[in-house]
């Protein structure tokens, strides 16, 4: 019963398919789409396209989640770097940073390191503001029991922000890992000579929609895998809090 | 005359920006490399393409694609989002969908859109309203699932039927979550139009940037960044703005 709508939307794109009113370059089957999966996955070339947009894209996350964590750890435990980070991370959190892409670039080159740096960019505004908030609203008491009971700043930090600010901190990252495999998926549609993007504006321009959408599938795959992935080591490093969202 | 601490802060931080703005220009005219030009440089540069007219019409373009995606999304997120969260039988039906397609980036689905609606403005379009429509979705979801049981019981004593229910207890108490949904999703949306024009457009803001960066001219790059970059938040200030006039019972968050 919970998949049926799922079950529907297939069989009717199959129904669909051979119904011959579209041509299959417009709208091929689920069988031939499957049969070019099955061909992704047994080409090592295809395997390096999707190997390269995963570095990209973890690279990118894994510097953003450092670099996040602390700026926002450090906001929301300093009054004077909130005031100062504060207004750039909320002023600019609306501007798409997508077109600072040019830039990068002149700046660091049409390979990886431009698009490791805008998943960098993306994926850091979502982690330091959750994060922040996190960090600024620990409770108070729980700050002054460590005060009293004599520990040190770093003990502080280490016992007490972290620990009250994780499931924020986890939250900021569930909602950056998608942003990280959006924006390695764009920049290798608009500019690059490898990874799934490209892979899959390549299959368009030879008319193999097939190949196309086995591309579309292998990208929401990894999508889904990391979301998994974040989720399942949330729930072993956060096991104190229940996560209240909703999972197929 | 004493400063309050609160003061102090915003001169400090003031202080601060300036510096570094300063800093940054003083490092152009010490010479950065020709593609990063310096703040007054960029504002000499966006000015004066606000006296010209073709940046109104790539703007207009870029709005063009970008304002009726989100409102046919933002639309289909609203009442499908609200559906699902009253109506139970929906909700088993439709979630398993949603929620397992929502961590896919759905721009991938572009170069099928561009196959089936051509690649002019329609596929673009459409693939905005795509993904404006999940954060809408979701949020007006939650929104309904969070409406205190309480309200909806008081309704009940006091004889309210099922629409007037719907109208004046369910849908208010999820407008502050459907705005935040609404608010995501706009600046979604001008990232997909920025993203769409830059794989495959005659015009908008996208195309500028990379028809600028394509014949070298720096000083335009720079004119279509600012101009992303006012439109996104000038967006985004009217959304809260429009938010505050809705929702004048609810405080907004900090």
């Amino acid at each position: 019963m919970r998949f049926a709508l799922i079950g529907v939307v297939a069989l009717a794109w199959e129904a669909t398919a051979r119904s011959g009113l579209w041509s299959p370059l417009l709208f091929p089957s689920l069988e031939r789409v499957f049969n070019e999966l099955i061909l992704f996955f047994s080409r090592s070339e295809s395997l390096l396209q999707a190997w390269v947009s995963l570095y990209r894209a973890f690279a990118g996350f894994a510097l953003a989640a450092v670099a996040g964590v602390s700026a926002g750890i450090l906001m929301g435990r300093s009054r004077f770097l909130a005031s100062l980070l504060d207004p750039l991370f909320s002023g600019t959190y609306a501007v798409p940073k997508l077109a600072l892409f040019p830039i990068f670039i002149f700046i660091f080159g049409i390979g990886s390191l431009s698009k490791v740096a805008l998943v960098f960019l993306e994926c850091l505004y979502p982690i330091v503001i959750i994060t922040y908030h996190g960090a600024r609203d620990v409770n108070r008491v729980l700050l002054w029991s460590a005060q009293n009971l004599g520990a040190g700043r770093g003990a502080i930090l280490r016992r007490i922000v972290i620990p009250a600010a994780a499931p924020h901190i986890f939250a900021g990252f569930r909602v950056a890992l998608p942003v990280a495999m959006i924006v390695v998926v764009i920049t290798e549609m608009i500019s690059s000579a490898d990874g799934l993007g490209y892979a899959a504006m390549y299959a368009l321009s030879s008319l193999k929609t097939d190949r196309m959408l086995a591309v579309v599938v292998v990208i929401s795959l990894v999508g889904l895998l990391l979301d998994w992935m974040l989720v399942n080591l949330r729930d072993r490093l956060v096991y104190w809090e229940k996560l209240d969202t909703y999972y197929v | 005359m004493p400063i309050s601490a609160s003061a102090k802060l915003a001169l400090a931080r003031t202080g601060v920006w300036l510096l570094l703005l300063l800093l940054w220009e003083l490092a152009w005219r010490w010479g950065l490399p020709q593609y990063v030009l310096g703040p007054l440089e960029i504002l000499k540069h966006f000015f004066a393409a606000l006296g010209s007219r073709e940046l109104y019409g790539h703007i207009g373009a870029s709005l063009a694609r970008a304002l009726p995606g989100f409102a046919i999304g933002a639309a289909a997120g609203i009442a499908l989002g609200l559906a699902a969260g009253v109506a139970r039988a929906f909700d088993r039906m439709l979630s398993p969908l949603i929620f397992l397609t929502y961590p896919v980036p759905k721009i991938v689905m572009l170069p099928l859109f561009m196959l089936w609606f051509g690649i002019g403005d329609l596929s673009k379009v459409l693939i905005i309203a795509l993904a404006c429509f999940y954060p809408v979705f979701i949020n007006a979801y939650y929104g309904v699932k969070v409406t205190p049981t309480i309200l909806v019981w008081s309704a009940l004593n006091l004889g309210a039927r099922q629409s007037e229910i719907f109208g004046r207890v369910v849908v208010p108490s999820a407008l502050p979550m459907i705005f935040s949904g609404l608010r995501v999703s706009l600046a979604l949306s001008f990232i997909v139009m920025f993203a769409t024009e830059m794989i495959n457009a005659r015009s908008g803001l996208g195309h500028l940037i990379r028809d600028a960066e394509n014949s070298l001219r720096f000083d335009l790059m720079y004119v279509s960044l600012a101009s992303i970059a006012v439109l996104g938040y000038a967006g985004d200030h009217l959304l809260t703005f429009v938010r505050g006039r809705v929702l004048v019972w609810h405080e907004q968050p900090a």
